[in-house]
């Protein structure tokens, strides 16, 4: 009777969430699966071709470049923001009078829209009336030139995440217990040799944390390429993401489109198991040493 | 799955004095040099804020004469308001993306609340199956659904509407109800009992004991929520067309693109854009810095 009635009360209360579940999330991901089958261009009617769309994206050298460009931006990326991000921890979180201002400054591009702050450094990259050629006084084509295009988008997502990633370091450095600290003191380790042999490796599960989360954001990128540089020059900074959505919304090659995106959902599902993985085994480690 | 939230660890609203301060005192030279380093870095920051916020103050004949950083004299709003009035209507996209994140953030939370009590409180059968299937919807991308939301919004002949905008964020975030279950699991059993025991209802209980017991993380995620949809582009880009329910992220890109150059106009449209979400940041500025902690997210 208990059992019964508890059964009622559950499911009712879940019923809004599985229903968006179901509709939003699990239901769209088997259509994008039926359409990575299918030839579809939204006009004439879709059409089943088999494995074709795999056959045509997984040779497109596009697609390669795609992956390839998605690959360089986050081993850019990652450890730029990540060292950065400590760095500035480690000098917030020493007490200084300001901290909290600053700190309260290093998140605010974080919050704010990434499409608005993309076309902010839009201007500010631009060539003959943007502000950095002004404040450099050169005349530097940042956002059309081959070379320097990708270094731009990357300088500009890392601007953005610096202060998110400083965030969690601090947290990270704040709990590392006092006694720890003091007794690498007495022990007479330099500030240097606490920073790499005690506090880096008490930041493990903090490191983990950062670099797990921020792979996977950085892997869906979107909102500062769309603004800074629709994927150009000659696809320099075509990431996977913006690829997906010009192949469908623009090319309207749906089933191409789809495939694409069955490759992201493999591509991020693997990291989020192999960190699964990985970091149950350390968890189980950290607690036994 | 469960692993990611468990690392992250309360952040102190401030931070703490340095622990070796009095020992091993830090030289000056040293201090300077950090605090030169922090300023560096939040000039960095700031700079690109104030310089297009000064920008957009000028009128489109100083920009095209002077120094690109140059104050702007006079301090012009002509911009802002052709912005607002004009044919661009920011005014309604302004309207629309508050509309859509007030919309969006009641109703998410509002079911995610559900669904977490549920996942905390309730033992139905299939719970633990149920919770799995959950959490397992946060590995999907956003950008791996935007092309079947879109067919299905236009089958269901939603593309262009505010139900198209709204439909697929409105019933509950996986993440939410992941804290919310958390949050819930640490009300202590008796004070739901003692309601019970009251003749309280299961919805009673949530709404009256429970909810009002909850109010610092359910503050988290209406902030994080009207943030994050404040905030959202590609789904809007792709679901809307038009100026009817063009929301302030699109609004700011198309005029980008239309307007490409007259950048006092477009650095308007941005400063438009960001104020808003600076002013919440200021005002709650302690609140969002510990939800950001909590939840890792946007």
């Amino acid at each position: 009777m208990l059992a019964r009635r508890n059964a009622i009360t559950g499911y009712s209360l879940l019923a809004p969430s599985l229903f968006g579940l179901i509709c939003f999330l699990v239901f769209p991901v088997l259509i994008v699966l039926w359409l990575s089958f299918q030839q579809w261009d939204l006009i004439s009617p879709a059409r089943f071709v088999g494995l074709d769309n795999y056959r045509s994206v997984l040779s497109d050298p596009v697609f390669a470049n795609s992956l390839m460009v998605t690959a360089v931006f986050v081993l850019i990326v990652i450890p730029i923001q990540t060292v950065l991000g400590l760095l500035v921890a480690s000098w917030l979180t020493r007490g200084l009078p300001g901290s909290l201002v600053l700190r309260t400054i290093y998140v605010l591009p974080w919050i704010c829209a990434p499409l608005a702050l993309g076309v902010v450094w839009k201007w500010i990259f631009a060539p003959t009336d943007g502000a950095l050629n002004a404040i450099l006084g050169i005349r530097v084509e940042w956002l059309t030139n081959l070379d320097l295009a990708l270094p731009a988008v990357c300088a500009v997502v890392i601007w953005t995440n610096v202060g998110y990633i400083t965030l969690f370091f601090m947290a990270g450095l704040l709990n590392i217990p006092e006694h720890v600290i003091e007794a690498a003191a007495i022990d007479g380790a330099s500030p240097f040799t606490t920073f790499w042999r005690v506090k880096l490796p008490l930041l493990r599960p903090t490191m983990f944390f950062v670099l797990v989360t921020s792979v996977i954001s950085t892997f869906q990128i979107f909102d500062q390429v769309y603004a800074l540089t629709g994927g150009g020059p000659q696809h320099r900074t075509d990431v996977i993401a913006a690829r997906i959505y010009f192949e469908a919304f623009q090319t309207f090659d749906m089933g191409r489109a789809a495939v694409m995106a069955v490759v992201l959902l493999v591509i991020l599902v693997g990291i989020t198991l192999a960190q699964q993985l990985y970091f149950g085994r350390r968890t189980t480690y950290d607690l036994s040493s | 799955m469960t692993s990611a939230p468990e690392t992250v660890v309360a952040l102190p609203a401030k931070p703490r004095r340095a622990r070796s301060a009095g020992r091993t005192r830090t030289p000056a030279i040293v201090t300077a040099g950090i605090y030169l380093g922090l300023l560096v870095g939040a000039a960095v920051t700031l700079g690109p804020f104030l310089l297009s916020a000064m920008t957009a103050f000028k009128t489109p004949e100083q920009f095209a004469r002077e120094d690109p950083l140059a104050l702007p004299d006079p301090w012009s709003l002509t911009n802002m308001v052709s912005l607002i009035t004009g044919p661009a209507d920011f005014g309604r996209a302004i309207g629309v993306t508050l509309l859509m994140a007030v919309f969006v953030t009641v109703f998410q939370v509002s079911f995610s609340v559900l669904a977490g009590y549920a996942f905390a409180r309730v033992d139905f059968p299939g719970r633990e199956a149920m919770f799995w299937i959950y959490l397992s919807t946060l590995m999907v991308p956003a950008v791996v659904v935007v092309i079947p939301l879109y067919l299905m919004m236009v089958e269901l002949g939603l593309r262009n509407t505010f139900w198209g905008l709204v439909l697929p964020f409105t019933f509950a975030s996986p993440y939410a109800i992941f804290l919310l279950r958390e949050y819930f699991r640490g009300i202590p059993q008796d004070v739901i009992d003692a309601s019970r025991l009251d003749g309280a209802n299961t919805l009673d209980t949530l709404v009256e004991v429970v909810v009002p017991m909850s109010k610092p993380i359910i503050a988290t995620l209406v902030l994080i929520t009207m943030v994050s949809q404040w905030n959202s582009f590609m789904w809007p880009l792709v679901v809307t067309s038009g100026s009817q329910w063009r929301v302030i992220t699109v609004a700011t890109a198309s005029l980008q693109s239309q307007y490409n150059g007259n950048w006092t106009l477009v650095m308007s449209a941005t400063t438009l854009a960001l104020v808003p979400l600076i002013l919440l940041f200021l005002l709650f500025q302690k609140q969002i810095v510990r939800s950001i902690a909590i939840t890792g997210f946007r």
